[in-house]
């Protein structure tokens, strides 16, 4: 048994203008889980502590919290993995989400954003009522079982940086979700999905990995690669500055084996958008007075001409 | 700490003993970046080298490690690209390659790491490279320069070449996402909680600040997507930094480098000033081991750190 000092955020919307923490001491083992602790915290010491919880067993979804600053499982995280040097462990509500009481925050942003992918089949046939089994190989199903493995905890939404600065973008468990239905071979609105998920701002994800905390193994920053690489290939929203910054970037390192990056600036803001080029201007000036500007044209690597063969044999798309 | 992984799972690579770490003569990948906008970091890399007693030897014909964005237009080309700069570095006789950014370490050891787990996509890269005669045995392990300075070098010997100490200036560590994340890809410290950069700031005779920012991503790589985004993000990290107390921070990774560097003016609209000046790991290193100010390029950051540096009495 040890000394486990819950440090819990504590807030109630109705009554509370700023919120304060309050220490709870239990006497539990190290290996109890944090949400085991909370429920003897709440059963034994102050039953006004409010957290969202269920299954207990990781399935759910609804325990998510701040442990220690990193948003877990709560269910999943033992108080011992997560404890500061003084023995306390530190409990708040998830960022990026408005709190409501205690560790419950609103989570109606995240269900919007769900909401707004349309996350149910869409098929193809006229006839809904369709008369044959829709049929999918093992192959195309392996692709989706382990997004069908997601259980909507916002893990990754709490963490995405991009949603704390950003609020119009997706975020990574929606996108997840989107490719779900993007590469189930039932669906009918493949098009329509990659429409829709690149004006929710598929592009604006910042490759941070941050979403590899996934406590399902989901790992929505893979399927964000993957719906990207969907939205090129079926060349959907093609003008937007995602999809012209990645096939500029590509088109540069084939021909000179680097990422000459004054080509990618121009390339991905548009060489005649001169509104653009403006708003990179300022900095660009900057850079320029301390002698900083990259190179405008780059000399090719030795041996080039190999990585253009690389580019050739995969049939690599580039600008 | 923490980790949504099992032990089993992380990358088990990355504290390897390599014969370059034996002989001391390392791969030397220096990425795009180093060798464009950022060339003083390429310069401190060598005069860095030179003080450790470690030569680097550049892979001259490597291309781009992908960075992140190739694997958005194509799933093999990155890797393929990657397997063919393992394989020059293995026809050096090498079995190390070292890096100096972040995102380069990020993207060359997940190249990797997809090559070594499958013969057959090992089997895939070596048919296109034998297109033109190379080969890639799978041999290679891609470490970062923070690594190599404190598994080959060792913080105790780095605190001893110390002679010019920090003097206790307060520098802000900033890693950089794809030097700690995935797990699963790089593994050599905790993603949640890593300590490497505080342990090289501390050896320095610095004081490391602690922030929720340091883990945090810079917005380097949607900077062009959407006016703004990188600029918040930065000032975001940036704020947290400086209201706990940093007066310096230092960067293994480039691209964090021109997203700090270049955006704090931008963010303070929002965010407030910061103006905290971005060391690269290898300036702040080499300064300590006694390489003269002047020579690591401090005059081309545009958040000049010199007067930060003639406040604790390191430069006059």
């Amino acid at each position: 048994m040890a000394k486990i000092k819950l440090d819990i955020f504590r807030f109630d919307e109705a009554t509370d203008t700023v919120p304060h923490r309050d220490e709870v001491t239990v006497d539990l083992p190290e290996t109890t889980t944090v949400l085991d602790a909370l429920e003897y915290a709440k059963a034994e010491v102050d039953g006004s502590i409010s957290f969202r919880r269920s299954c207990r067993s990781a399935i759910c979804g609804s325990c998510s919290m701040s442990i220690g600053g990193v948003t877990s499982l709560a269910c999943k995280t033992s108080c011992g993995s997560a404890m500061e040097e003084d023995g306390s462990v530190k409990i708040d509500p998830m960022p990026n989400f408005q709190p409501m009481k205690d560790l419950v925050v609103h989570m109606d942003p995240f269900w919007d954003k769900y909401a707004r992918l349309k996350p149910y089949l869409q098929p193809n046939d006229a006839d809904s009522a369709h008369a044959t089994e829709r049929r999918v190989s093992p192959d195309d199903m392996k692709k989706l079982v382990d997004v069908a493995n997601c259980i909507m905890c916002a893990t990754c939404y709490s963490l995405c940086p991009v949603v704390s600065v950003d609020p119009a973008f997706a975020g990574p468990a929606a996108i997840a979700y989107a490719y779900r239905f993007i590469e189930d071979v039932r669906d009918g609105k493949r098009t329509d999905r990659l429409a829709q998920i690149s004006e929710d701002y598929l592009w604006l994800c910042a490759h941070c990995y941050a979403c590899s905390y996934c406590p399902k193994h989901v790992d929505p920053n893979d399927r964000i690669i993957d719906v990207k690489r969907a939205t090129i290939k079926d060349r959907v929203m093609m003008n937007e500055r995602g999809p012209r910054h990645a096939l500029v970037v590509a088109k540069t390192i084939k021909q000179t084996g680097m990422l000459a990056e004054t080509e990618v600036i121009q390339g991905t803001v548009g060489r005649f958008n001169i509104r653009g080029l403006l708003k990179v201007a300022p900095l660009g000036a900057r850079m320029a007075l301390k002698g900083k500007l990259p190179p405008p044209f780059l000399k090719p690597v030795p041996k080039v001409d190999e990585i253009r063969t690389i580019f050739d044999a995969l049939e690599a798309p580039v600008r | 700490m923490s980790s949504t992984l099992l032990p089993e799972e992380r990358a088990l690579d990355a504290h390897v003993r390599t014969n370059s770490s034996k002989s001391k003569r390392y791969g030397f990948f220096p990425g795009c970046v180093a060798k464009e906008s950022c060339k003083e970091l390429f310069n401190s890399t060598m005069l860095l080298a030179d003080k450790l007693g470690i030569e680097l030897v550049e892979l001259t014909a490597a291309s781009c490690c992908g960075a992140s964005v190739l694997n958005d237009t194509n799933r093999d080309v990155a890797r393929v690209l990657n397997a063919r700069t393992y394989a020059q570095a293995e026809a050096l006789g090498l079995d190390d390659v070292i890096t100096i950014c972040s995102t380069c370490t990020g993207h060359m050891r997940a190249a990797n790491k997809e090559l070594r787990e499958s013969e057959e996509r090992m089997a895939h890269a070596n048919a296109i490279l034998g297109k033109f005669g190379a080969n890639y045995k799978g041999t290679v392990t891609v470490r970062h320069l923070l690594w190599l300075l404190i598994d080959d070098i060792g913080l105790d010997a780095l605190r001893s070449m110390v002679v010019r100490p920090l003097n206790g200036l307060k520098v802000a560590p900033f890693y950089g996402c794809h030097i700690i994340r995935p797990e699963s890809v790089n593994g050599w410290e905790s993603a949640r909680h890593p300590h490497s950069l505080e342990d090289v700031i501390v050896a320095l005779g610095g004081e490391a600040v602690d922030y929720a920012g340091k883990t945090r991503c810079c917005g380097f790589h949607v900077q062009l997507e959407k006016d703004g985004i990188a600029s918040s993000m930065v000032g975001q990290n940036m704020r947290m930094a400086k209201d706990n107390g940093a007066e310096a921070v230092i960067t293994p990774c480039p691209l964090c480098h021109l997203a700090l560097d270049g955006y704090q003016a931008d963010a303070a609209a929002r965010w407030g000033r910061t103006d905290l000046p971005i060391f690269h790991l290898p300036q702040l290193v080499a300064y300590a081991l006694g390489v003269p100010a002047e020579k690591l390029g401090l005059n081309k950051h545009l958040i000049d750190p010199r007067e930060v540096m003639v406040s604790r009495d390191l430069i006059n």
